[in-house]
């Protein structure tokens, strides 16, 4: 989702954020996301939701792999760079700091948590796609393990 | 340092915290629910996720609206609350003290405390594993006045077992995670263990999840339990607004002990003594300072001095006398049990509401604080699932006299006991649907009734209660109703003014004592009372006695039923009536509510 004060105005309930990480070939994208939340314990699974023609959309449909990496209060600066710009006007990936995780998905090396997952489903809901993903792994940064998760009131 | 998420909550794409109320029938079930979110944008919707073994799921899915009330931080701890509340209790909101409201333009219950409100209508169910995914139209955002600027509460402010010092408790994770000691344990232990793979799903499902055969077996006990119909008073009763004349009829023990609780209950009662024998009856007058001395109850009856009589008699005299009284206009309290048949229980009843008089018969496990105190910590999740109660009463004792004539007593200790205990098994469990009776030899051959007795119940909700009644000989120092839940035990004890629980999550000096070696020193050193959480009980009428009669004395004065209507004691009679049989024909029996004044009642 990009983060705009249209974006903002229109949520209606405040949301943690997180950045969405998807790579399809060498094509690589992060993206501010405060859509998702749990799906179910088994199989368990998470969904995000992504606005129709984004180009995290394209990459996700391409290669059906996101990371979905929690952001904590200090990654404001962070938030506002990936959610206000497109991924097609501007290499948002290089100047993040990542790694990959022992199940090959690429990690934020800061952030509070990441989940690694795999696309099960997808449908679309208004002007968004919902997608449902398996989580096939995750990872914790006990450095920041008792940082508050920045929430959407935080960007205003 | 970087780890595994060894499970889904290690990810932390939990949400804000709020509560999901949806109605169920005349009742409004609630959730918290810590996993909701956004959806769209233009026409707003959002997506969350009910577990389908809370009722919460079932009620969205039939009603299609509900309603989500996103907590501030100032409402810590009623979401704690709400995350430990028994998760199949039909009355949540009250158990946790969560005002509800109906909002009559989207038919949607909702609680007015929540700084913002969702009101929302299904569009999509999808059946998505253990849980399943709602996805709902926005039909309208409120936020509550003055609180616009609140911050809402997060899942991981909430999310552990709750600290009994949070401050101190926080201070110390900070201290550990800032000095790099949780680190170093970390690395120390998984070089010590070998660094072993994380299965994310396969702990997930281990701490949280269900196949569709778990969850078929959950339901298969109900996803809220009913069976309770019928709770302890929520306070004490008022303070009298005037003197009410009783006559206390029976100069036996009970009957000098009914002269003390009144005379303890209000110093300025107006106390009269009714007996067959004047010298006994002047001999326990002389003794309580009571005003008077009447001979035969059908004089007392007729006395425009008395307002309201007690009738401490043999059990069998119970449905003549408590008539009598209800024809002469007067109230009445009559000891348990309230009759020898079901027959004359009803008669009892009919009359006093002909007469328009209050019948009240003396439960006092009605009134035991330490009853009240459980059924709250019942309510409140301390226990989590309640799946037995243990009763255990009695102790040495030869009856003689009429006690010992089972046609005067209406069977033995299971009648004179009994009735206190299936009391007790109805305030804190709900309704049995069967029992099975047996009873161990006569010890005490001079008694014709049984001196033994052993009852297990059971309900189609997935409980059970066992009661053991014995005369034969004493049980020694031990709790006399104990109730085992998931999450606990609660143990209490005849006339104490506490009351024990026992978290089956281990807390922190047994855990600590644990890691002690050698094992044989930790054994030494772990004692079972380390695990006890021992909360004191208000009041000091410990065995519940003296809030009975105040009761009664209320409600005379203020002219309503009491708390306890004579109803419920013909239940009870009900139930003990039906172990009988099962003692008799040694097969489970039915404890069904018979067709009568009080099945209608209810």
């Amino acid at each position: 989702m990009v983060v705009t004060s249209a974006y903002l105005s229109g949520s209606v309930v405040e949301s943690p954020v997180g950045i969405l990480l998807t790579e399809a070939g060498d094509r690589r994208n992060a993206m501010t996301i405060s859509f998702f939340s749990e799906v179910a314990h088994h199989p368990t699974t998470l969904w995000i939701s992504v606005a129709q023609g984004r180009y995290s959309g394209e990459l996700l449909d391409s290669s059906g792999r996101f990371t979905l990496v929690v952001l904590h209060a200090g990654q404001r600066e962070l938030a506002w760079r990936c959610g206000t710009i497109s991924g097609r006007d501007a290499d948002k990936f290089s100047r993040l700091r990542t790694h990959r995780g022992p199940e090959d998905y690429l990690y934020l090396d800061d952030g509070i948590a990441g989940a690694a997952c795999r696309v099960r489903s997808s449908r679309p809901a208004g002007e968004h796609i919902l997608y449902i993903a398996d989580i096939v792994g995750g990872e914790v940064e006990t450095r920041n393990s008792l940082k508050r998760t920045l929430i959407t009131r935080d960007l205003l | 340092m970087r780890r595994a998420a060894a499970t889904i909550w290690d990810t932390k794409i939990q949400c804000v915290c709020s509560v999901v109320t949806a109605r169920e029938g005349d009742d409004v079930e609630l959730w918290m629910c810590g996993n909701f979110g956004q959806v769209s944008l233009g026409e707003p919707r959002i997506a969350v996720n009910p577990n389908r073994q809370y009722p919460i799921e079932r009620a969205i899915r039939r009603e299609r609206r509900f309603a989500i009330g996103v907590f501030s931080r100032a409402q810590r701890d009623l979401a704690i609350r709400l995350t430990r509340t028994r998760r199949r209790s039909p009355n949540k909101a009250a158990g946790i003290g969560m005002q509800l409201a109906q909002d009559e333009k989207h038919r949607i219950p909702y609680s007015p405390d929540c700084f913002r409100t969702l009101f929302c209508e299904a569009e999509d169910i999808l059946d998505t594993g253990d849980h399943t995914l709602v996805i709902a139209r926005v039909l309208e955002t409120r936020v509550r006045q003055g609180w616009e600027k609140q911050r809402p509460l997060l899942y991981a402010e909430i999310s552990g077992t709750p600290a009994r010092y949070p401050r101190l408790n926080r201070a110390l994770q900070w201290l550990v995670a800032a000095s790099g000691a949780k680190e170093r344990i970390q690395r120390y232990l998984e070089k010590r263990r070998g660094i072993r793979t994380v299965n994310l799903a396969a702990n997930t499902y281990e701490d949280g999840g269900q196949t569709d055969a778990e969850i078929r077996l959950i339901e298969s006990a109900g996803l809220r339990d009913t069976s309770r119909i019928i709770a302890p008073p929520e306070r004490a009763p008022a303070v009298l607004r005037r003197r009410v004349p009783v006559c206390v009829v029976g100069v036996g023990q009970w009957g000098a002990f009914h002269c003390r609780l009144f005379r303890t209950a209000d110093p300025r009662v107006e106390l009269y003594i009714c007996g067959r024998n004047r010298e006994r009856a002047e001999r326990l007058a002389a003794a309580t300072g009571a005003k008077g001395v009447i001979l035969g109850l059908e004089r007392a009856v007729e006395d425009s001095r008395i307002e309201a009589v007690s009738l401490a008699l043999p059990h069998h005299l119970h449905k003549e006398a408590a008539v009598l009284a209800a024809q002469a206009g007067k109230h009445t309290l009559v000891e348990k049990p309230i009759a020898l048949a079901l027959s004359d229980a009803d008669a009892m009843i009919e009359a006093a509401r002909e007469a328009g008089t209050i019948l009240m018969v003396a439960e006092d496990m009605q009134y035991r604080p330490a009853i009240r105190a459980a059924a709250k910590m019942i309510d409140a999740g301390d226990v989590g699932e309640p799946l037995y109660l243990m009763a255990h009463g009695g102790g040495s004792m030869r009856p003689r006299g009429w006690k010992a004539d089972p046609e005067l007593m209406g069977g033995g200790i299971l009648m004179d006991m009994g009735v206190h205990y299936v009391r007790a098994m109805r305030l804190l469990m709900g309704e049995p649907d069967d029992a099975l009776a047996t009873r161990a030899m006569q010890i005490d051959t001079k008694t014709l009734g049984e001196d033994s007795v052993q009852v297990l119940f059971r309900s189609h909700f997935g409980w059970q209660a066992h009661i053991l009644l014995s005369w034969a000989g004493p049980h020694g120092h031990s709790p006399d109703v104990i109730v085992c839940g998931d999450r606990g035990v609660l143990h209490l004890w005849p006339a104490r003014n506490y009351i024990d629980l026992y978290p089956a999550q281990q807390r922190l000096l047994p855990q600590l004592l644990s890691y002690v070696r050698p094992p044989w020193l930790a054994e030494r050193l772990i004692k079972p009372e380390m695990q006890r959480v021992r909360r004191k009980v208000a009041g000091d009428d410990r065995q519940g006695y003296l809030t009975e009669v105040r009761e009664f004395l209320a409600a005379v004065t203020e002219g309503r039923e009491p708390a306890s209507p004579a109803e419920d004691a013909r239940r009870d009679l009900e139930i003990v009536l039906h172990s009988y049989e099962s003692m008799r024909t040694g097969v489970w029996v039915k404890t069904a509510v018979e067709p009568s004044t009080l099945a209608q009642a209810l």
